[in-house]
C-alpha cells in the first residue's frame, strides 16, 4: 500500500496535476477569503469554506480522473494486479495519496484563518471543527471520483462523469426540497428503491430467486411500515435524501457542532465507495 | 513448477480457453505456440492472476493463484503483451517502483537492478524517460520489470513482437540466459521463434492444447523431408533427375540468378537420395538446406496424424497469416548471417 501511495503522490508532483490542483485550490480560497473576510470585515472563516465548496466540482475530477482510468489505458493495471499487492491496498493507496494532496491544500489555506485571528475574533473551535468537516467531506467526494475513474479507461469520461455525479450530490438538497411530500409519492419512492435493490442483487448473482426474495422482502417491509406507522411516509423522499446528503451533514460542522455520527457518516461514505471501487476491479477480473 | 489443470475461461458462450492441462518443471523453457486468438494471452493472464478462470486451477510452486494469490504472485514475473510501463517515469524510477510493490528489500536493490539492466542491456538508457524510449527498449524495460525480485517463474507474452531482427536475436539470447535461472514460459505465433529457444513446445489452437512435445520432436522429420536445393543446370535436366528419385512426392522449380532453386518434399529423409541423384547426373549441387517449417505445416502434420508420438487433440488446422511467415523467414535469414 505504501509503495502505491508513494508512487501516486510522486506522480501528482511530477505531472502538472498536483501543481494545478494546489494552485487552483489556493487561488479560489484566497479569492473568497479576500471577498468574504477582508473586504467585508468579517472574521467568520467558515463562510469561506462553504463558499469554496463549489470548486470541488472541478478540482476533484482533476485529482481523480487519472487514478484508475490511466492505469487501464496504459495497461499498467496488469502490473499492479499480478504483483503481490492486494486490490484493496492499491485502492486505499491511491485514495490516501489524493487525500494527502487535498490535505496539503487545506494546510496551505489554513494560513488565512491564522491571519484573521491576528486582527479579529476567530472562533477557534468552530473553525477547527469546520475544517474537519471540510476535510471529511472532500475525502468523500474524492472517493466518488476514484470510483468513477475505475469504470472507464478514458480520463475525460472519468472527469465528466465525476463532475456530473458531484453536481448531483451537492445539489441533492435543492432537488429534495422540491420533491413531493405526499404518502403516495413516498410509497412509489420506496417501491423504486426496493426494485433497484432487487435489480442490483440480480446483476450481482444472476439468480432470479435471490432477487425475487429481495423484492418480496422489500414489499413486505414497505407494507408493514405503512400499516404500523403510516406517518413515516410523510415527506419520506425529503427525509431520506436529506439524511443521505453530503452537504446537509456539513451544516453541523459549520455551526461548530462536532458530532460523532457525522464523522461516522462521512467515513462510511468514503468506505462504501472505496469498497465499490475494489469490487468493480475484482468484478472485471471475473467477467 | 507450474501445474495447470482443467483451466477454462468462458466469455459469454464462447470458450476462449477450454480445459487446458499441463505441467512445467523447474528450469524448463516452454514455448506456447498458436495462431492469433488461440487463447495464449488469456491462458497467461489466468496463470498470473490478472483475470480469474471460469474453471480449473493454476498452481505456482504449490500456491494456488486464486486461493493464495500473494504467495503465488511472489513466485511470478510477468511480461504482458503490452509492457506495463508508466510513461512519465525514468527507467530507474520505474524499476524502483516495481521493487517496491514486489517487496524487494532496499539493501538488495542496487546490485539486483544493476544485474538486470545489464542482462537486458538497458544500462545506457537507465536515466531516460520511459515514454521516449523506442519500442524495442520498452520491451526490454518490460522484461526487466518481470525479472525484478528474481522470481522462480517468468511468463512472457510475445516477448519479441514488434522488435527488429537484431533485437529479436538479442532478446532470444536474453531469454536463453534467463532459462538457466528461471522457469520460463513464453508465447509466440511464430514457430521459428519458439523452436530457437524452447526445450518444449505446447501448441494451442481454439483454446485447446493440440500438441505438447519436446521442440526437436515437432521440428524434426519435416526438416529432413522438405529440402531446398540449388543446382547449376538446365530445367529439363533437373526435372529428369528429380523424376528418377522415387522418394520425391512433390517438387517445384524456380529460376534465380541463372541457377535453379528447387524445393523438394518426400515422405521420409530425402537428403541422401537427392544428393546422390544429382551427383550421378553430374549436376553440381550449390546448396542443400532444410525448407523452412511454418506453424501452418506443423498444424497440418499434427492433424493428419503423421507424428503419432505427439499428443494430438482433435482440432482443425488454422492457417497462419502470410505476414507471419514472412517475419519468420526474415528472422531465420538473420540468424544464418
Amino acid at each position: 500500500m505504501i509503495s502505491i501511495y508513494k508512487k501516486e503522490l510522486w506522480s501528482y508532483f511530477t505531472t502538472f496535476t498536483g501543481y494545478a490542483f494546489l494552485g487552483f485550490f489556493v487561488l479560489i480560497t484566497g479569492y473568497f477569503f479576500a471577498a468574504q473576510n477582508l473586504a467585508s470585515y468579517s472574521a467568520n472563516y467558515n463562510d469561506v469554506l462553504v463558499s469554496t465548496m463549489i470548486m470541488f466540482l472541478i478540482l476533484v475530477p482533476v485529482l481523480t480522473m487519472r487514478s484508475f482510468a490511466e492505469e487501464s489505458r496504459q495497461k499498467t493495471d496488469q502490473l499492479l494486479l499480478t504483483s503481490p499487492v492486494s486490490i484493496n491496498a492499491v485502492v486505499i493507496g491511491k485514495f490516501l495519496a489524493a487525500v494527502t494532496l487535498y490535505l496539503i491544500g487545506i494546510l496551505i489555506t489554513a494560513i488565512f484563518p491564522l491571519i484573521l485571528s491576528k486582527y479579529g475574533n476567530v472562533d477557534t473551535s468552530a473553525t477547527v471543527c469546520c475544517f474537519i468537516g471540510y476535510f471529511l467531506m472532500g475525502s468523500c467526494l474524492i472517493s466518488v471520483g476514484i470510483y468513477i475513474s475505475v469504470l472507464t479507461d478514458n480520463q475525460i469520461v472519468a472527469a465528466a462523469g465525476t463532475f456530473c455525479v458531484l453536481f448531483l450530490l451537492l445539489m441533492m438538497d435543492n432537488i429534495a426540497s422540491s420533491a413531493p411530500i405526499t404518502r403516495k409519492a413516498s410509497l412509489v419512492f420506496a417501491a423504486v428503491i426496493a426494485v433497484a435493490i432487487a435489480g442490483t442483487v440480480y446483476t450481482g448473482t444472476k439468480s432470479l430467486a435471490a432477487s425475487g426474495i429481495f423484492a418480496l422482502l422489500g414489499a413486505a417491509v414497505i407494507g408493514l411500515c405503512y400499516i404500523i406507522k403510516p406517518e413515516l411516509f410523510d415527506g419520506l423522499i425529503i427525509n431520506s435524501l436529506g439524511w443521505l446528503s453530503v452537504l446537509s451533514r456539513f451544516e453541523n460542522f459549520y455551526l461548530g457542532v462536532f458530532g460523532i455520527s457525522d464523522v461516522v457518516y462521512y467515513m462510511t461514505f468514503s468506505g462504501v465507495f472505496l469498497f465499490l471501487t475494489a469490487n468493480s476491479i475484482e468484478k472485471r477480473r471475473w467477467s | 513448477m507450474i501445474e495447470v489443470s482443467g483451466l477454462t475461461k468462458i466469455y459469454g458462450s464462447h470458450a476462449a480457453v477450454d480445459h487446458i492441462n499441463f505441467t512445467v518443471n523447474d528450469g524448463e523453457i516452454v514455448g506456447f505456440l498458436g495462431p492469433n486468438g488461440a487463447g495464449k494471452t488469456t491462458t497467461m493472464n489466468m496463470m498470473t492472476g490478472f483475470i480469474s478462470s471460469t474453471e480449473g486451477s493454476v498452481k505456482i510452486n504449490g500456491f494456488d493463484i486464486l486461493d493464495e494469490p500473494e504467495q503465488a504472485k511472489k513466485q511470478l514475473g510477468y511480461l504482458p503483451d503490452v509492457p506495463p510501463l508508466y510513461g512519465d517515469m525514468r527507467v530507474t524510477e520505474y524499476l524502483d517502483f516495481v521493487c517496491d510493490i514486489k517487496g524487494v528489500p532496499k539493501a538488495k536493490r542496487p546490485e539486483m537492478l544493476k544485474y538486470i539492466m545489464e542482462t537486458v542491456k538497458i544500462t545506457d538508457h537507465s536515466h531516460r524517460i520511459v515514454k521516449n524510449l523506442s519500442k524495442g527498449y520498452r520491451q526490454r524495460v518490460g522484461l526487466a520489470q518481470a525479472m525484478v525480485g528474481f522470481p522462480k517463474v517468468l511468463i512472457l507474452d510475445e516477448p519479441t513482437v514488434g522488435l527488429d531482427p537484431k533485437q529479436i536475436i538479442e532478446m532470444r539470447d536474453v531469454i536463453r540466459a534467463l532459462g538457466k535461472r528461471h522457469t520460463v514460459i513464453l508465447s509466440s505465433h511464430i514457430l521459428g521463434e519458439v523452436s530457437a529457444v524452447c526445450d518444449r513446445i505446447i501448441i494451442i489452437n481454439k483454446g485447446k492444447i493440440v500438441a505438447d512435445a519436446p521442440a526437436e520432436r515437432l521440428t524434426e522429420g519435416t526438416g529432413h523431408t522438405n529440402q531446398l536445393v540449388r543446382v547449376d543446370c538446365t530445367r529439363e535436366k533437373a526435372e529428369e533427375t528429380i523424376k528418377n528419385i522415387p522418394l520425391i512426392k512433390e517438387y517445384s522449380i524456380n529460376e534465380k540468378d541463372g541457377e535453379l532453386e528447387i524445393s523438394l518434399s518426400g515422405e521420409e529423409d530425402i537428403r541422401a537420395a537427392v544428393s546422390k541423384a544429382f551427383a550421378k547426373a553430374d549436376i553440381p549441387v550449390l546448396m542443400l538446406k532444410p525448407a523452412a517449417l511454418t506453424l501452418e505445416e506443423i498444424f497440418l502434420k499434427i492433424i493428419s496424424g503423421e507424428s503419432p508420438e505427439i499428443t494430438v487433440g482433435a482440432e482443425n488446422k488454422t492457417t497462419a497469416e502470410k505476414t507471419e511467415e514472412q517475419a519468420e523467414k526474415a528472422t531465420e535469414e538473420e540468424t544464418e548471417k
